[in-house]
Protein backbone atom coordinates (compact mmCIF):
# COMPACT_ATOMS: atom_id res chain seq x y z
CA UNK A 1 0.00 0.00 0.00
CA UNK A 2 1.40 3.37 -0.94
CA UNK A 3 0.55 6.78 0.94
CA UNK A 4 1.03 10.22 0.25
CA UNK A 5 4.22 11.54 2.35
CA UNK A 6 5.80 7.99 2.53
CA UNK A 7 8.66 8.75 4.65
CA UNK A 8 6.83 10.36 7.73
CA UNK A 9 3.50 7.83 6.88
CA UNK A 10 5.86 5.12 7.23
CA UNK A 11 7.72 6.69 10.55
CA UNK A 12 4.62 7.21 12.36
CA UNK A 13 3.12 3.92 11.36
CA UNK A 14 6.86 1.76 12.56
CA UNK A 15 6.26 3.82 16.11
CA UNK A 16 2.98 2.46 16.49
CA UNK A 17 4.15 -0.79 15.78
CA UNK A 18 7.09 -0.78 18.01
CA UNK A 19 5.35 0.60 20.98
CA UNK A 20 2.29 -2.06 20.42
CA UNK A 21 4.95 -4.83 20.31
CA UNK A 22 6.42 -3.22 23.34
CA UNK A 23 3.50 -2.80 25.18
CA UNK A 24 2.20 -6.33 24.20
CA UNK A 25 5.11 -8.16 23.09
CA UNK A 26 3.02 -11.60 22.08
CA UNK A 27 1.12 -9.27 19.38
CA UNK A 28 1.30 -10.82 15.66
CA UNK A 29 3.76 -8.25 14.08
CA UNK A 30 2.47 -9.87 10.68
CA UNK A 31 -1.27 -9.31 10.86
CA UNK A 32 0.03 -5.69 12.45
CA UNK A 33 -1.92 -3.84 8.99
CA UNK A 34 -3.34 -0.54 8.37
CA UNK A 35 -6.56 -2.37 8.25
CA UNK A 36 -7.10 -3.73 11.27
CA UNK A 37 -7.62 -2.07 14.54
CA UNK A 38 -5.46 -2.52 18.15
CA UNK A 39 -8.46 -4.55 19.49
CA UNK A 40 -8.44 -6.79 16.57
CA UNK A 41 -4.46 -7.76 17.95
CA UNK A 42 -5.64 -8.56 21.07
CA UNK A 43 -4.63 -4.99 22.28
CA UNK A 44 -7.33 -4.06 25.60
CA UNK A 45 -8.52 -0.67 26.22
CA UNK A 46 -5.92 0.57 28.65
CA UNK A 47 -2.61 -1.11 26.07
CA UNK A 48 -4.42 0.73 23.29
CA UNK A 49 -3.86 4.28 25.39
CA UNK A 50 -0.48 3.43 26.54
CA UNK A 51 0.22 2.44 22.59
CA UNK A 52 -0.69 6.05 21.72
CA UNK A 53 0.73 7.76 24.47
CA UNK A 54 3.72 6.18 24.01
CA UNK A 55 3.85 7.13 20.22
CA UNK A 56 2.74 11.03 20.76
CA UNK A 57 5.69 11.47 23.33
CA UNK A 58 8.14 9.29 20.85
CA UNK A 59 6.68 12.11 17.93
CA UNK A 60 6.74 14.96 20.49
CA UNK A 61 3.14 15.49 19.71
CA UNK A 62 0.09 15.82 21.87
CA UNK A 63 -3.46 15.10 20.03
CA UNK A 64 -6.96 15.28 22.36
CA UNK A 65 -8.17 12.15 23.51
CA UNK A 66 -11.17 12.76 21.81
CA UNK A 67 -9.82 12.83 18.56
CA UNK A 68 -8.73 9.15 18.45
CA UNK A 69 -12.08 7.76 18.75
CA UNK A 70 -13.74 4.48 19.38
CA UNK A 71 -12.65 1.36 17.09
CA UNK A 72 -10.47 3.19 14.47
CA UNK A 73 -8.17 0.91 12.60
CA UNK A 74 -4.51 1.61 12.56
CA UNK A 75 -4.35 3.27 9.29
CA UNK A 76 -6.78 6.17 10.82
CA UNK A 77 -4.59 6.08 13.99
CA UNK A 78 -1.89 6.72 11.87
CA UNK A 79 -3.77 9.87 9.79
CA UNK A 80 -5.05 11.60 13.24
CA UNK A 81 -0.99 11.26 14.88
CA UNK A 82 0.29 12.64 11.32
CA UNK A 83 -2.24 15.36 11.45
CA UNK A 84 -0.77 16.86 14.44
CA UNK A 85 2.99 16.14 13.75
CA UNK B 1 -18.47 -23.51 60.32
CA UNK B 2 -14.98 -24.57 60.03
CA UNK B 3 -12.37 -23.27 57.70
CA UNK B 4 -9.11 -24.57 56.61
CA UNK B 5 -6.59 -23.47 54.55
CA UNK B 6 -5.61 -25.60 50.94
CA UNK B 7 -2.88 -23.76 49.68
CA UNK B 8 0.31 -21.40 50.36
CA UNK B 9 2.32 -19.04 48.17
CA UNK B 10 4.60 -16.54 49.14
CA UNK B 11 7.39 -13.95 46.83
CA UNK B 12 9.84 -12.23 48.76
CA UNK B 13 13.14 -11.43 49.97
CA UNK B 14 13.17 -13.89 51.98
CA UNK B 15 13.32 -16.94 48.99
CA UNK B 16 10.91 -17.01 45.48
CA UNK B 17 8.23 -19.72 46.91
CA UNK B 18 7.15 -21.56 49.89
CA UNK B 19 9.32 -24.46 49.38
CA UNK B 20 12.21 -21.77 49.99
CA UNK B 21 10.41 -20.36 52.58
CA UNK B 22 10.13 -23.43 53.94
CA UNK B 23 13.81 -24.08 54.03
CA UNK B 24 15.02 -20.57 55.43
CA UNK B 25 12.60 -21.20 57.83
CA UNK B 26 14.38 -23.87 58.56
CA UNK B 27 17.60 -22.68 58.34
CA UNK B 28 17.20 -19.46 60.23
CA UNK B 29 18.57 -17.88 56.93
CA UNK B 30 17.70 -14.13 57.55
CA UNK B 31 16.95 -11.67 54.58
CA UNK B 32 18.18 -8.73 55.77
CA UNK B 33 21.24 -7.02 54.76
CA UNK B 34 22.95 -3.57 55.29
CA UNK B 35 21.74 -0.49 53.75
CA UNK B 36 23.91 1.99 52.02
CA UNK B 37 25.28 4.50 54.94
CA UNK B 38 22.94 7.64 54.49
CA UNK B 39 25.51 11.29 54.24
CA UNK B 40 24.57 13.00 57.98
CA UNK B 41 22.29 14.46 58.91
CA UNK B 42 20.08 12.29 56.93
CA UNK B 43 18.50 9.71 57.91
CA UNK B 44 18.36 5.80 56.15
CA UNK B 45 17.30 2.61 57.73
CA UNK B 46 20.14 -0.01 59.32
CA UNK B 47 18.79 -2.97 57.56
CA UNK B 48 16.14 -3.80 54.54
CA UNK B 49 14.88 -7.13 52.57
CA UNK B 50 14.06 -5.57 48.93
CA UNK B 51 12.89 -8.24 46.56
CA UNK B 52 14.89 -7.09 43.77
CA UNK B 53 15.32 -8.67 40.25
CA UNK B 54 11.99 -9.94 40.49
CA UNK B 55 10.45 -11.47 36.92
CA UNK B 56 6.83 -12.01 36.92
CA UNK B 57 7.27 -14.04 33.91
CA UNK B 58 10.25 -16.53 35.44
CA UNK B 59 7.77 -16.48 38.71
CA UNK B 60 5.01 -17.98 37.42
CA UNK B 61 6.50 -20.07 34.66
CA UNK B 62 8.45 -21.76 38.13
CA UNK B 63 5.53 -22.28 39.93
CA UNK B 64 5.49 -26.54 39.69
CA UNK B 65 2.54 -27.85 37.68
CA UNK B 66 1.51 -24.51 36.62
CA UNK B 67 -1.14 -24.75 33.70
CA UNK B 68 0.54 -22.89 30.46
CA UNK B 69 -2.72 -21.24 30.37
CA UNK B 70 -2.61 -19.69 33.58
CA UNK B 71 0.72 -18.70 33.09
CA UNK B 72 0.30 -16.80 29.99
CA UNK B 73 -2.64 -14.55 31.30
CA UNK B 74 -1.02 -14.13 34.45
CA UNK B 75 2.17 -12.57 32.43
CA UNK B 76 -0.03 -11.18 30.01
CA UNK B 77 -2.46 -9.21 32.54
CA UNK B 78 0.14 -8.37 35.16
CA UNK B 79 3.25 -7.77 33.30
CA UNK B 80 3.20 -4.23 33.31
CA UNK B 81 1.78 -3.53 36.64
CA UNK B 82 3.94 -2.32 39.61
CA UNK B 83 6.16 -4.78 41.58
CA UNK B 84 3.65 -4.69 44.67
CA UNK B 85 0.97 -6.22 41.89
CA UNK B 86 3.30 -8.17 40.27
CA UNK B 87 4.52 -10.11 43.35
CA UNK B 88 1.07 -10.60 44.18
CA UNK B 89 -0.28 -12.11 41.47
CA UNK B 90 2.86 -14.97 41.42
CA UNK B 91 2.27 -15.55 44.95
CA UNK B 92 -1.62 -16.00 44.09
CA UNK B 93 -0.42 -18.39 41.33
CA UNK B 94 1.59 -20.29 43.48
CA UNK B 95 -1.35 -20.34 46.23
CA UNK B 96 -3.88 -21.51 43.54
CA UNK B 97 -2.23 -24.43 42.20
CA UNK B 98 -1.06 -25.39 45.46
CA UNK B 99 -4.73 -25.74 46.38
CA UNK B 100 -5.46 -27.67 42.84
CA UNK B 101 -7.84 -24.87 42.08
CA UNK B 102 -6.59 -25.20 38.91
CA UNK B 103 -8.24 -29.15 38.60
CA UNK B 104 -11.05 -28.88 41.04
CA UNK B 105 -12.59 -25.46 42.03
CA UNK B 106 -16.02 -24.44 43.10
CA UNK B 107 -18.13 -22.16 40.77
CA UNK B 108 -16.21 -18.61 39.90
CA UNK B 109 -18.95 -17.28 41.69
CA UNK B 110 -18.37 -18.75 44.97
CA UNK B 111 -14.69 -18.05 44.96
CA UNK B 112 -13.28 -14.39 46.40
CA UNK B 113 -10.48 -12.51 47.02
CA UNK B 114 -9.55 -10.41 49.62
CA UNK B 115 -6.10 -7.85 49.70
CA UNK B 116 -4.77 -7.49 52.98
CA UNK B 117 -2.95 -3.89 52.97
CA UNK B 118 -3.60 0.13 52.12
CA UNK B 119 -1.13 2.64 50.76
CA UNK B 120 0.03 0.38 48.91
CA UNK B 121 1.41 2.83 45.78
CA UNK B 122 2.91 5.12 47.31
CA UNK B 123 6.12 4.29 45.85
CA UNK B 124 4.28 3.74 42.45
CA UNK B 125 3.00 7.39 43.01
CA UNK B 126 6.04 9.02 44.12
CA UNK B 127 7.91 7.79 40.66
CA UNK B 128 5.34 8.73 38.91
CA UNK B 129 5.25 12.43 40.55
CA UNK B 130 8.75 12.42 39.40
CA UNK B 131 8.62 12.11 36.21
CA UNK B 132 5.53 11.76 33.50
CA UNK B 133 2.57 10.26 34.65
CA UNK B 134 1.84 7.07 33.16
CA UNK B 135 -1.06 6.09 30.83
CA UNK B 136 -1.85 3.32 33.63
CA UNK B 137 -1.77 5.56 36.27
CA UNK B 138 -5.69 5.87 37.19
CA UNK B 139 -5.80 1.97 37.05
CA UNK B 140 -2.73 1.41 38.89
CA UNK B 141 -2.93 4.28 41.50
CA UNK B 142 -5.70 2.45 43.09
CA UNK B 143 -4.76 -0.72 46.24
CA UNK B 144 -7.83 -2.51 44.55
CA UNK B 145 -5.92 -2.76 41.73
CA UNK B 146 -4.29 -5.88 42.90
CA UNK B 147 -8.22 -7.18 43.39
CA UNK B 148 -9.07 -6.58 39.77
CA UNK B 149 -5.79 -8.19 38.29
CA UNK B 150 -6.15 -11.09 40.59
CA UNK B 151 -9.73 -11.54 39.68
CA UNK B 152 -8.28 -11.62 36.01
CA UNK B 153 -6.02 -13.57 36.44
CA UNK B 154 -7.89 -16.25 38.43
CA UNK B 155 -11.21 -15.71 36.95
CA UNK B 156 -12.80 -15.20 40.03
CA UNK B 157 -16.37 -13.93 39.90
CA UNK B 158 -17.34 -13.79 43.91
CA UNK B 159 -16.64 -11.12 46.43
CA UNK B 160 -13.25 -8.89 46.50
CA UNK B 161 -11.95 -6.15 48.18
CA UNK B 162 -8.94 -4.58 50.03
CA UNK B 163 -8.74 -4.84 53.88
CA UNK B 164 -6.51 -2.12 55.11
CA UNK B 165 -5.35 -2.32 58.58
CA UNK B 166 -1.16 -1.24 58.54
CA UNK B 167 0.39 -3.96 60.12
CA UNK B 168 -2.05 -5.92 61.00
CA UNK B 169 -3.50 -5.73 57.63
CA UNK B 170 -2.83 -9.28 57.10
CA UNK B 171 -4.84 -10.84 60.08
CA UNK B 172 -7.20 -8.49 59.27
CA UNK B 173 -7.41 -9.98 55.85
CA UNK B 174 -7.81 -13.69 57.27
CA UNK B 175 -10.56 -12.40 59.64
CA UNK B 176 -12.72 -10.67 57.36
CA UNK B 177 -11.97 -13.88 54.59
CA UNK B 178 -12.99 -16.24 57.51
CA UNK B 179 -16.37 -14.41 57.95
CA UNK B 180 -16.85 -14.30 54.37
CA UNK B 181 -16.90 -17.72 54.23
CA UNK B 182 -18.83 -18.14 57.75
CA UNK B 183 -21.85 -15.92 55.98
CA UNK B 184 -21.99 -18.37 52.84
CA UNK B 185 -20.96 -15.55 50.93
CA UNK B 186 -18.39 -18.11 49.28
CA UNK B 187 -16.51 -21.46 49.56
CA UNK B 188 -13.03 -20.19 48.74
CA UNK B 189 -11.48 -16.78 49.67
CA UNK B 190 -7.78 -16.16 48.69
CA UNK B 191 -6.20 -14.07 50.95
CA UNK B 192 -3.39 -11.96 49.80
CA UNK B 193 -0.59 -10.05 51.41
CA UNK B 194 0.26 -7.06 49.54
CA UNK B 195 4.09 -6.50 49.42
CA UNK B 196 4.85 -2.92 50.75
CA UNK B 197 7.69 -1.57 48.56
CA UNK B 198 8.01 1.83 50.44
CA UNK B 199 8.32 5.06 49.49
CA UNK B 200 11.10 8.02 50.73
CA UNK B 201 8.74 9.56 52.70
CA UNK B 202 6.81 6.18 54.21
CA UNK B 203 10.31 5.31 54.82
CA UNK B 204 11.54 8.40 56.43
CA UNK B 205 8.30 8.52 58.38
CA UNK B 206 9.07 5.83 60.06
CA UNK B 207 12.96 6.59 60.90
CA UNK B 208 11.72 10.14 62.30
CA UNK B 209 9.45 8.53 65.11
CA UNK B 210 12.33 5.79 65.59
CA UNK B 211 10.01 2.79 64.43
CA UNK B 212 12.36 1.17 61.68
CA UNK B 213 16.10 0.72 62.70
CA UNK B 214 17.74 4.11 61.57
CA UNK B 215 21.56 3.36 60.21
CA UNK B 216 24.31 4.51 63.04
CA UNK B 217 27.57 6.30 62.73
CA UNK B 218 29.57 3.06 62.77
CA UNK B 219 29.16 0.01 60.67
CA UNK B 220 27.02 -3.30 62.17
CA UNK B 221 27.03 -5.96 60.32
CA UNK B 222 24.12 -8.56 61.72
CA UNK B 223 20.90 -7.23 62.25
CA UNK B 224 19.41 -8.13 65.85
CA UNK B 225 17.05 -10.27 66.37
CA UNK B 226 13.26 -8.99 67.64
CA UNK B 227 13.20 -9.53 71.32
CA UNK B 228 17.03 -9.20 72.04
CA UNK B 229 17.69 -6.60 74.15
CA UNK B 230 19.71 -4.55 71.77
CA UNK B 231 17.28 -4.31 69.10
CA UNK B 232 16.67 -0.88 68.03
CA UNK B 233 13.38 -0.77 65.91
CA UNK B 234 12.35 -2.82 63.11
CA UNK B 235 13.70 -3.38 59.35
CA UNK B 236 11.78 -3.74 56.43
CA UNK B 237 10.86 -6.50 54.78
CA UNK B 238 9.24 -7.44 51.27
CA UNK B 239 6.93 -9.98 50.35
CA UNK B 240 3.70 -10.57 48.67
CA UNK B 241 2.40 -14.02 49.97
CA UNK B 242 -0.95 -15.61 49.12
CA UNK B 243 -3.52 -18.07 51.86
CA UNK B 244 -5.98 -20.09 50.40
CA UNK B 245 -8.62 -20.20 53.00
CA UNK B 246 -11.59 -22.63 52.24
CA UNK B 247 -15.01 -24.10 54.00
CA UNK B 248 -14.19 -27.48 55.08
CA UNK B 249 -16.83 -28.75 53.39
CA UNK B 250 -15.83 -27.26 50.16
CA UNK B 251 -12.54 -28.97 50.82
CA UNK B 252 -13.74 -32.32 51.51
CA UNK B 253 -16.22 -32.06 48.55
CA UNK B 254 -13.18 -31.40 46.17
CA UNK B 255 -10.65 -33.81 48.00
CA UNK B 256 -8.00 -30.71 48.92
CA UNK B 257 -5.47 -31.70 51.81
CA UNK B 258 -5.86 -28.71 54.50
CA UNK B 259 -2.64 -27.55 55.45
CA UNK B 260 -3.75 -26.21 58.83
CA UNK B 261 -7.31 -25.16 60.20
CA UNK B 262 -8.37 -21.44 61.14
CA UNK B 263 -9.38 -22.22 64.92
CA UNK B 264 -10.13 -18.68 65.79
CA UNK B 265 -9.74 -14.89 65.45
CA UNK B 266 -9.86 -12.02 66.77
CA UNK B 267 -9.65 -7.88 66.05
CA UNK B 268 -10.13 -4.92 68.98
CA UNK B 269 -9.29 -1.37 69.41
CA UNK B 270 -7.76 0.45 71.88
CA UNK B 271 -9.11 3.65 71.26
CA UNK B 272 -5.96 4.74 70.55
CA UNK B 273 -4.98 7.13 67.49
CA UNK B 274 -1.07 6.74 68.32
CA UNK B 275 1.53 4.36 67.42
CA UNK B 276 1.67 3.09 71.50
CA UNK B 277 0.61 -0.66 72.04
CA UNK B 278 -0.64 -2.04 74.82
CA UNK B 279 -0.58 -4.58 77.24
CA UNK B 280 -4.26 -4.50 77.57
CA UNK B 281 -5.34 -4.68 74.06
CA UNK B 282 -3.23 -7.12 73.01
CA UNK B 283 -4.14 -9.44 75.70
CA UNK B 284 -7.90 -8.72 75.16
CA UNK B 285 -7.12 -9.95 71.21
CA UNK B 286 -5.30 -13.21 72.21
CA UNK B 287 -7.76 -14.32 74.97
CA UNK B 288 -10.38 -13.21 72.24
CA UNK B 289 -9.15 -15.66 70.00
CA UNK B 290 -8.33 -18.68 71.95
CA UNK B 291 -12.19 -18.60 73.30
CA UNK B 292 -13.42 -17.98 70.23
CA UNK B 293 -11.10 -21.35 68.92
CA UNK B 294 -12.73 -23.10 71.99
CA UNK B 295 -9.21 -23.66 73.79
CA UNK B 296 -7.33 -22.52 77.22
CA UNK B 297 -4.20 -20.65 76.77
CA UNK B 298 -2.41 -24.12 78.04
CA UNK B 299 -3.34 -26.13 74.77
CA UNK B 300 -0.81 -23.49 72.66
CA UNK B 301 2.16 -25.08 71.67
CA UNK B 302 3.80 -21.72 69.56
CA UNK B 303 2.93 -18.31 69.24
CA UNK B 304 4.12 -16.50 65.91
CA UNK B 305 4.51 -13.71 67.46
CA UNK B 306 4.13 -10.00 66.28
CA UNK B 307 7.90 -9.00 67.36
CA UNK B 308 8.57 -6.64 65.59
CA UNK B 309 11.86 -5.20 66.83
CA UNK B 310 10.52 -2.03 68.27
CA UNK B 311 12.10 -1.35 71.77
CA UNK B 312 8.54 -0.62 73.14
CA UNK B 313 6.36 -3.21 70.85
CA UNK B 314 8.72 -5.67 72.00
CA UNK B 315 8.28 -5.28 75.66
CA UNK B 316 4.93 -5.07 75.66
CA UNK B 317 4.09 -8.32 73.74
CA UNK B 318 6.17 -9.66 75.97
CA UNK B 319 4.06 -8.61 78.81
CA UNK B 320 0.75 -9.54 77.38
CA UNK B 321 2.29 -12.87 76.80
CA UNK B 322 3.45 -13.37 79.98
CA UNK B 323 -0.52 -12.16 80.85
CA UNK B 324 -2.13 -14.71 78.77
CA UNK B 325 0.47 -17.74 78.70
CA UNK B 326 1.78 -17.43 82.87
CA UNK B 327 4.97 -17.36 84.38
CA UNK B 328 5.96 -20.78 83.59
CA UNK B 329 7.62 -21.47 80.10
CA UNK B 330 4.96 -21.65 77.78
CA UNK B 331 4.58 -22.24 73.88
CA UNK B 332 7.69 -21.74 71.68
CA UNK B 333 7.69 -18.04 70.59
CA UNK B 334 9.11 -16.68 67.71
CA UNK B 335 9.46 -13.70 65.31
CA UNK B 336 9.55 -14.57 61.96
CA UNK B 337 10.49 -10.67 61.03
CA UNK B 338 14.20 -11.52 62.36
CA UNK B 339 14.05 -13.52 59.14
CA UNK B 340 11.87 -11.69 56.48
CA UNK B 341 12.55 -8.04 57.82
CA UNK B 342 8.30 -6.60 58.53
CA UNK B 343 6.76 -6.78 55.56
CA UNK B 344 4.12 -4.57 57.33
CA UNK B 345 1.09 -4.63 55.16
CA UNK B 346 1.52 -8.73 54.28
CA UNK B 347 3.11 -9.18 57.46
CA UNK B 348 0.34 -11.08 59.16
CA UNK B 349 -0.09 -13.29 55.95
CA UNK B 350 3.56 -14.56 55.62
CA UNK B 351 2.91 -15.20 58.89
CA UNK B 352 0.69 -17.23 58.20
CA UNK B 353 2.23 -18.88 55.98
CA UNK B 354 5.24 -19.41 58.31
CA UNK B 355 2.97 -20.67 61.10
CA UNK B 356 1.43 -23.14 58.40
CA UNK B 357 4.33 -24.14 57.33
CA UNK B 358 5.59 -24.86 61.19
CA UNK B 359 2.61 -26.81 62.24
CA UNK B 360 2.93 -29.14 59.02
CA UNK B 361 6.48 -29.91 59.04
CA UNK B 362 6.52 -30.35 63.49
CA UNK B 363 9.10 -27.52 64.10
CA UNK B 364 9.91 -23.71 65.31
CA UNK B 365 12.27 -21.67 63.57
CA UNK B 366 15.06 -19.83 64.78
CA UNK B 367 15.89 -16.43 65.63
CA UNK B 368 19.90 -16.22 65.10
CA UNK B 369 20.91 -12.89 66.84
CA UNK B 370 18.64 -13.22 69.57
CA UNK B 371 21.42 -13.65 72.06
CA UNK B 372 20.36 -11.73 74.82
CA UNK B 373 16.36 -11.95 75.37
CA UNK B 374 14.21 -9.80 77.30
CA UNK B 375 12.31 -11.99 78.99
CA UNK B 376 14.19 -14.83 81.23
CA UNK B 377 10.35 -16.68 81.06
CA UNK B 378 8.85 -16.95 77.38
CA UNK B 379 10.26 -19.93 75.45
CA UNK B 380 11.64 -17.81 72.46
CA UNK B 381 13.37 -20.02 70.05
CA UNK B 382 17.15 -19.61 70.24
CA UNK B 383 19.50 -19.98 67.00
CA UNK B 384 18.52 -23.25 66.18
CA UNK B 385 15.41 -24.55 64.48
CA UNK B 386 13.48 -27.12 66.94
CA UNK B 387 11.59 -29.90 66.19
CA UNK B 388 8.11 -29.60 68.10
CA UNK B 389 4.63 -30.76 67.75
CA UNK B 390 2.22 -28.73 67.57
CA UNK B 391 -1.18 -28.35 67.85
CA UNK B 392 -2.29 -25.20 68.45
CA UNK B 393 -0.80 -22.01 66.96
CA UNK B 394 -1.33 -18.37 67.51
CA UNK B 395 -0.41 -15.49 65.00
CA UNK B 396 -0.46 -12.16 66.37
CA UNK B 397 -1.01 -8.91 64.70
CA UNK B 398 -0.68 -5.52 65.99
CA UNK B 399 -0.85 -2.07 64.42
CA UNK B 400 -0.52 1.72 64.55
CA UNK B 401 -4.28 3.17 66.12
CA UNK B 402 -4.71 0.24 68.47
CA UNK B 403 -5.27 -2.23 66.49
CA UNK B 404 -4.62 -5.58 67.79
CA UNK B 405 -5.29 -9.01 65.87
CA UNK B 406 -4.90 -12.68 66.99
CA UNK B 407 -5.90 -15.84 64.61
CA UNK B 408 -5.37 -19.10 66.04
CA UNK B 409 -4.70 -22.09 64.05
CA UNK B 410 -4.71 -25.48 64.26
CA UNK B 411 -3.10 -28.82 62.72
CA UNK B 412 -6.28 -29.97 60.84
CA UNK B 413 -5.58 -34.02 63.48
CA UNK B 414 -6.58 -31.53 66.13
Amino acid sequence: MTEPDGGHDRHVFEALRRNAVEVVPELDEGAFTRDRTLSQLGCNSIDRAEIVTMTMEELGISVPVHEFGQGHDIGTLVRVLRAHS
Amino acid sequence: MTVVVTGLGLVGAVAPDVAGFDDALRCGRVALTACPAPVPPDLGPAFAARLTGFDLERAVASVPDVPAELRDLAVRTARRSPLPVRAATAAAVQAWVDAGLYDRAPAAERIGVVVAGNNLTESYSEAAHAGRVPTRYALHHYDTDHVGTLSRVLGVRGEGCTVGGASASGNLGLVTAARMLADGALDVCLVVGALAELSSSQRRGFLLIGAMAAAGAGPVERPVSPFDRGRRGFHAGEAAACVVLETAESSTARSATPVVRLAGHAVVLDGNHLPDPSVAGEVRAMRLALDRAGIAPARVDYVNAHGTGSPVGDDVEVAALREVFGDEPGPHVNATKGLTGHCLTSAGVVEAVATALQVRGGYVHPNPGLTDPVDPVCRFTGARARRAGLGFALSAGFAFGGLNTAVVFAHPDT
